[in-house]
């Protein structure tokens, strides 16, 4: 692990590092992280393979060609361009050590977890690629692939609360997204597999949408390399850049080699894949899928443009411009309203044909809930900005779509109660278990709604102050009194010394909580680091960041009262729980879809011929 | 209670002309003062909140060009910035004309988000023009497939007419395919 004889070891570790930290050092740097990426990509390989090896044999090696071309690709990289097994001639007697940003728990748990989520849909992208060169384009590539969707999915997914949760943490900012072009370009993928994994269930149905299914899951796998390009090129500024991001060419040619293949694949098999589309109604589930493809998209494509539209402005008019997050705010914050509507809207509508007496029985109590939210909730909060606003129609949304989801739970519970006579969790239990994808996409719903409620409820009603005091004074914040009692130093080791803060908490003249903010000093780095002090509940995070300190111990601290947030971070955790449902091995849903692909090829296949 | 009730006794009687005009000084005093510093604090509100717009509406300048809007930056430039700006309300200036100040030093990259004129209001409207566009299509599309489902329904039943033992079949395995859909 101390092997300073190698370029990148010296870069991004120290002797006195912790081994924790050592671990989380591989993937710290560009060259480490390629060979992480490399190897998770080996990993996966070898899965799909143990997996497959004695079945499937039209489509997987097709699969595996894509999937080691890939792993070249990367190879490639690895050996003539930044090697991270690079020798230094002389070695060094230690390290120059991880960034000091970069030594927090998280920077263990984001990055794999994001990279999990990355490389897993290169699988996906590979059967789909398989299955139109092979053009074995019926059903089988997506069977053989919505368990890797899934959990792909979910890494993703997680990956970027994880990642939010770094910067809430450890950015000392008091907030979680900044909208920095590689959160976008984490975010992208995961908006576009997002889609695909609701339009995919059209096609298992109805045997429709092929073209779209799989465009939209090739379109996953280019952003997955189109986020790895904006991080390794330094086209785009962004927070997250490597150093030494000079990679930008190959990504860049891979990308373009990429789309070419896939629009030529796309194109020559288009008679293909050209399904009987028919619809039975506008007013159906099929319909609010499309609809709601069109929403996740139509953020995606936001988040796309502002990403790339410095780039163009400068292309057209010579001026580099900005895209911050009011951008992303005002644009994305509308459509994903109409999102959280769907949500709501998805579940209950029939599939085929809903009459409008079934949308009446369906619509009438989530309706009820969501105005009587609305009008409960009007009194409390203010609607004086159009964040306010906002939030507000979000909670409303929330409250209408939790409803729509606990009937689902709460009908199929009831009917199960009376037909096999268990009791109501009992029945609840059982119903979740046969039906362990329909219900486990529900509970994603539910982490979903409380991702928006936190967000909402975060952005729209947070206070915050910042003032230099001196020990014995006060700041207030909302209800709370923030007590500054003492300045402590501890000399952690020979590189790092802590600066303490303690901040007594009182509400109500009562002492509520002691928080200790910190500022971390690393020898040979010219900026301090901050570590926050957070008291996290379910209404709101007092959250202390110790900015500065003089020598008369007087300390400038910034005080957040930040409500809701833990309801970000516990909706993560619903999805977590939610997916897991959902990829369970469930014989009886494998059976049902076998039932489902043989009577749909008898009843479509004439019309295919 | 006994105090405030001892000396509303006693107010009647003692309070002469002098201590009455003397107390509506006191009064008219502690009114201008909390007047002031109630003007004070929302002085200080308002700039709070106009500091908060610059935050929002600018990007750090620091040297090591981080990337971050000034609202999120930490480091010790961004506080300088800060600083700068406070004094700079204080003095008069106005948060546009602060805005503009920027501009002029730094360009137009020093704004968080593209201006709401010429070119820069593509990077507005594409979003909305995209989603308004794609949902027109989907309508268009679904009007199509559902068009296509009534003359495939039509020509069916022209068929079960003909001959009616297909038509039968026909049925019943739509009804079966209701019954896994539901």
């Amino acid at each position: 692990m101390d092997d300073f004889t190698l370029q990148y070891v010296w870069a991004y570790s120290s002797r006195d590092l912790d081994t924790f930290y050592k671990i989380s050092s591989f993937w710290g740097g560009q060259k480490g992280s390629l060979l992480f990426w490399t190897l998770l990509l080996s990993i996966y390989t070898v899965i799909v393979h143990i997996q497959n090896r004695k079945r499937n044999a039209l489509v997987v090696p097709y699969a595996m060609v894509v999937m080691m071309t890939i792993t070249t690709f990367f190879l490639v990289l690895l050996n003539f361009s930044t090697n991270p097994f690079e020798v230094i001639p002389v070695p060094p007697e230690d390290g120059r050590g991880l960034n000091p940003l970069l030594q927090n728990y998280w920077m263990v748990i984001h990055p794999p977890t994001l990279y999990l989520g990355y490389v897993g849909f290169t699988v996906p992208f590979a059967f789909a690629m398989a299955a139109l060169i092979c053009k074995n384009l019926d059903d089988s590539w997506i069977r053989l692939t919505r368990k890797w969707t899934l959990v792909s999915w979910f890494f993703l997914c997680m990956g970027n609360l994880f990642g939010a949760q770094w910067a809430y943490l450890e950015l000392g900012w008091g907030g979680y997204w900044a909208w920095d072009p590689v959160e976008n370009a984490a975010f992208m993928p995961l908006l576009v597999a997002t889609a695909y994994l609701h339009s995919v269930m059209i096609q298992e149905k109805k045997d429709m949408m092929k073209i779209w299914n799989m465009s939209l899951v090739l379109l996953t796998f280019v952003m997955t390399i189109f986020g790895t390009f904006i991080t390794r090129s330094g086209l785009i500024q962004s927070v997250h850049t490597f150093d030494e991001a000079t990679l930008g060419y190959y990504f860049l040619a891979f990308l373009g080699v990429i789309i070419v293949i896939c629009v030529g694949l796309i194109l020559s098999r288009l008679s293909l894949l050209k399904s009987n589309n028919e619809l039975d109604s506008f007013l159906s589930r099929e319909s609010s899928f499309l609809f709601n493809n069109l929403m996740l998209l139509g953020i995606g494509f936001a988040t796309f443009w502002g990403t790339i539209f410095p780039i163009i402005s400068e292309a057209v008019r010579g001026v580099k411009i900005t895209v911050g997050p009011p951008f992303y705010n005002q644009v994305n914050v509308p459509i994903g309203l109409a999102l959280l509507a769907l949500i709501g809207i998805g579940p209950i509508i029939a599939w085929r044909r809903a009459t409008w007496s079934n949308l009446k029985k369906n619509f009438m109590k989530p309706l009820l809930a969501g105005l009587l939210a609305a009008g409960v909730l009007f009194p409390f909060l203010p609607l004086g900005s159009r964040s306010e606003i906002y939030s507000y129609i979000t909670f409303v949304l929330c409250v209408f779509v939790m409803t729509t989801i606990l009937i689902e739970f709460f009908k199929g519970a009831v009917a199960r109660k009376s037909l096999h006579d268990e009791k109501l969790p009992e029945a609840l239990a059982s119903l979740v278990w046969r039906s362990k994808s329909r219900y486990g996409g529900y509970i994603v719903h539910i982490g979903v709604v409380l991702i928006f409620a936190g967000i909402a409820g975060s952005q729209s009603y947070s206070a915050h102050t910042e003032k230099r005091i001196k020990i014995g004074e006060s700041l207030k914040v909302k209800e709370f009194t923030f007590t500054y009692e003492r300045l402590g130093f501890i000399e952690e080791n020979a590189t790092k010394t802590r600066a303490i803060a303690q901040v007594g908490v009182y509400k109500d003249g009562k002492r509520v909580w002691t928080g200790q903010p910190e500022k971390e000093f690393y020898k040979g780095q010219n900026q301090p680091v901050s570590e926050v002090d957070v008291l996290s509940t379910w209404r709101q995070d007092l959250y202390l960041i110790l900015a500065d300190f003089g020598e008369d111990e007087s300390a400038t601290l910034k005080i957040y009262v930040n409500p809701m947030v833990s309801w970000i971070w516990m909706g993560g955790w619903v999805i977590a729980f939610g997916t897991m449902v959902s990829v369970w091995p469930d014989r009886l849903e494998q059976r049902r879809r076998l039932e489902r692909m043989k009577i749909q090829s008898a009843v479509f296949s004439p019309a295919q011929e | 209670m006994l105090i405030k009730n001892r000396l509303s006794k006693r107010e009647p009687n003692l309070a002469s002309p002098a201590t009455l005009r003397g107390r509506r000084y006191c009064s008219w005093a502690f009114v201008l003062l909390v007047a002031f510093l109630s003007v004070v604090s929302v002085e200080k509100a308002y700039s709070s909140a106009l500091l908060a717009d610059l935050e929002n509406a600018l990007m750090c300048t620091c040297d090591d060009k981080c990337g971050k809007v000034l609202g999120n930056c930490t480091c010790d430039t961004s506080d300088k910035i800060r600083i700068g700006f406070t004094e700079q309300l204080e003095s008069g200036l106005t948060v546009q004309q602060i805005i503009q100040e920027q501009v002029a030093k730094y360009g137009e990259t020093v704004l968080s988000s593209p201006t709401k004129t010429g070119f820069n209001l593509t990077a507005w409207a594409m979003p909305f023009v995209a989603i308004v566009a794609g949902g027109f299509g989907i309508r268009k599309i679904v009007q199509t497939w559902a068009g296509r489902k009534k003359e495939a329904d039509a020509s069916e039943k022209d068929k079960e007419t003909t001959d009616s033992k297909p038509g039968k079949y026909s049925n019943q395995l739509q009804q079966e395919l209701d019954k896994l859909d539901s």
